[in-house]
């Protein structure tokens, strides 16, 4: 190449710069800032996190009234509970004698861990209830028309997934409101027929809720359900784009005859 | 059999599904027949996102700072509370419980998720897309407002107005 040729010419400073720049555009192949068309569809197109969107977007899709954010609010709060989450884990034990302990702790002596907790917390509070406002959204828009409806289908699990991951996480500061909420959520799974009493005990791993079921419910809380609901929520993006990007008016059928399709 | 559009300067040969529509000079991806309603994701929904990712992040530190996650005393599988409840979202299955343990925990929870996930294969007119509330999807919006209301009211009546061994109680009291 014709840097090496001209190394020899090159002061210190700017082989340092031209070396930076190699290491730039190896990890990012577009410019800084992209202005033009061509480097903001390379920017979005190039880049791993980037490309679960399509380069462009329709300008109904941005309006706030129409979606009001809550998708990609629900899908923040699942970032910060997983980012909250990883870090809890450093503090936290699935022991029916410590756990309560490690809650006592991240109030007293953990630096900042009462914020952690209670971010956790709220957000996992704000997730369900933000999913389920996402949900009306697409139903009051009509949104799982075809061709999505399979992206519903995904939405529907989704939030059972949200519930399952609040509900095991509801258990692990092993006080009297995480007991007995588990107690009476499990004996409902156990009111069904012939399967019922099965998947209770799977669940708690013996008859009562005590160290069998808290070690259940951690691993399916930090490893099984977050696994499963970013499988799904990549499925649920990738939907997105291959469905046309969001809803539009533009999809209705047109009722003048002989124009459809 | 649809017939050929002639007023394409490429007529289009209807058993085929590709087809030449037509030349333009340009240097974009996009020229297109129509007026182009999109804009570039970078930055037009790439900055929205960023923005709503940092309210939602300000907004959980000062929740966090101002209201305390709740926690009781170390769990004691001698002493049950009275009523014990369940989280919140299932408090609505907990009263439907309360009247029967297999309808209300589990067939119509049940027939609620299988419902749900049936809904985009039962309507399936492509009307009303796009547009909250639309005209034309009346009956479908009413009634699934109906039902997000129904479970509403479950969930506040268990949350608020049951008390010891799931009495009623008006919490005002």
């Amino acid at each position: 190449m014709a840097t090496s040729q001209a190394s020899t010419t090159l002061s210190l400073k700017e082989k340092a710069i031209a070396f930076f720049n190699t290491l730039y555009r190896a990890l990012f192949r577009y410019g800084k800032m992209p202005q033009d068309a061509e480097g903001q569809s390379y920017a979005v197109f190039n880049n791993l996190f980037l490309h679960i969107h399509s380069v462009k977007v329709s300008k109904h899709s941005l309006r706030f009234t129409y979606t009001f954010g809550l998708g990609i609010i629900a899908t923040c709060l699942f970032l910060v509970l997983v980012f909250t989450g990883v870090w809890l884990m450093f503090y936290y034990f699935p022991s029916a004698t410590e756990a309560y302990n490690r809650m006592l702790d991240l109030r007293s002596s953990v630096d900042f861990g009462f914020v952690l907790r209670n971010i956790h917390k709220w957000a996992a509070e704000l997730m369900v209830v933000f999913v389920i406002l996402h949900m009306a959204r697409v139903f009051f828009t009509g949104a799982y028309k075809p061709p999505r409806e399979f992206n519903w289908v995904i939405g529907v699990l989704l939030l059972l997934l949200t519930f399952g991951l609040s509900f095991t996480g509801y258990l692990l500061p092993w006080d009297q409101l995480a007991f007995w909420a588990i107690t009476v959520g499990t004996s409902i799974a156990g009111y069904a027929p012939v399967l019922g009493e099965p998947i209770r005990k799977f669940l708690l791993g013996a008859d009562v809720v005590g160290q069998e079921a808290l070690v259940r419910f951690y691993v399916l809380h930090v490893v099984i359900l977050p696994g499963l609901l970013s499988i799904f929520l990549a499925i649920h993006f990738w939907r997105i784009r291959k469905d046309g990007g969001l809803s539009h008016p533009n999809e209705n059928e047109t009722p003048v005859k002989g124009t459809a399709q | 059999m649809r017939e050929v559009n002639t007023k394409h300067v490429f007529p289009q040969d209807p058993n085929k599904t590709y087809g030449l529509m037509e030349l333009m000079k340009g240097t974009k991806p996009t020229v297109g027949l129509q007026p182009d309603d999109m804009v570039f994701t970078w930055p037009h929904l790439l900055i929205r996102e960023l923005v709503l990712f940092a309210i939602v992040v300000a907004g959980l530190l000062v929740a966090a700072f101002l209201f305390d996650a709740p926690l009781e005393e170390i769990a004691n599988p001698n002493h049950p509370p009275n009523p014990a409840k369940a989280p919140w979202y299932f408090l609505g299955l907990q009263e439907l419980v309360s009247y029967s343990a297999f309808v209300g925990g589990v067939l119509i929870p049940t027939l609620i998720v299988i419902g749900l996930m049936l809904i985009p294969f039962i309507d399936r007119k492509k009307i009303g897309i796009g547009k909250w509330f639309a005209k034309e999807r009346a009956l479908a919006n009413g009634l699934f407002l109906t039902f997000l209301l129904v479970m509403g009211a479950l969930i506040i009546l268990g949350t608020y107005f049951r008390g010891a061994n799931w009495s009623f109680v008006v919490p005002w009291e």
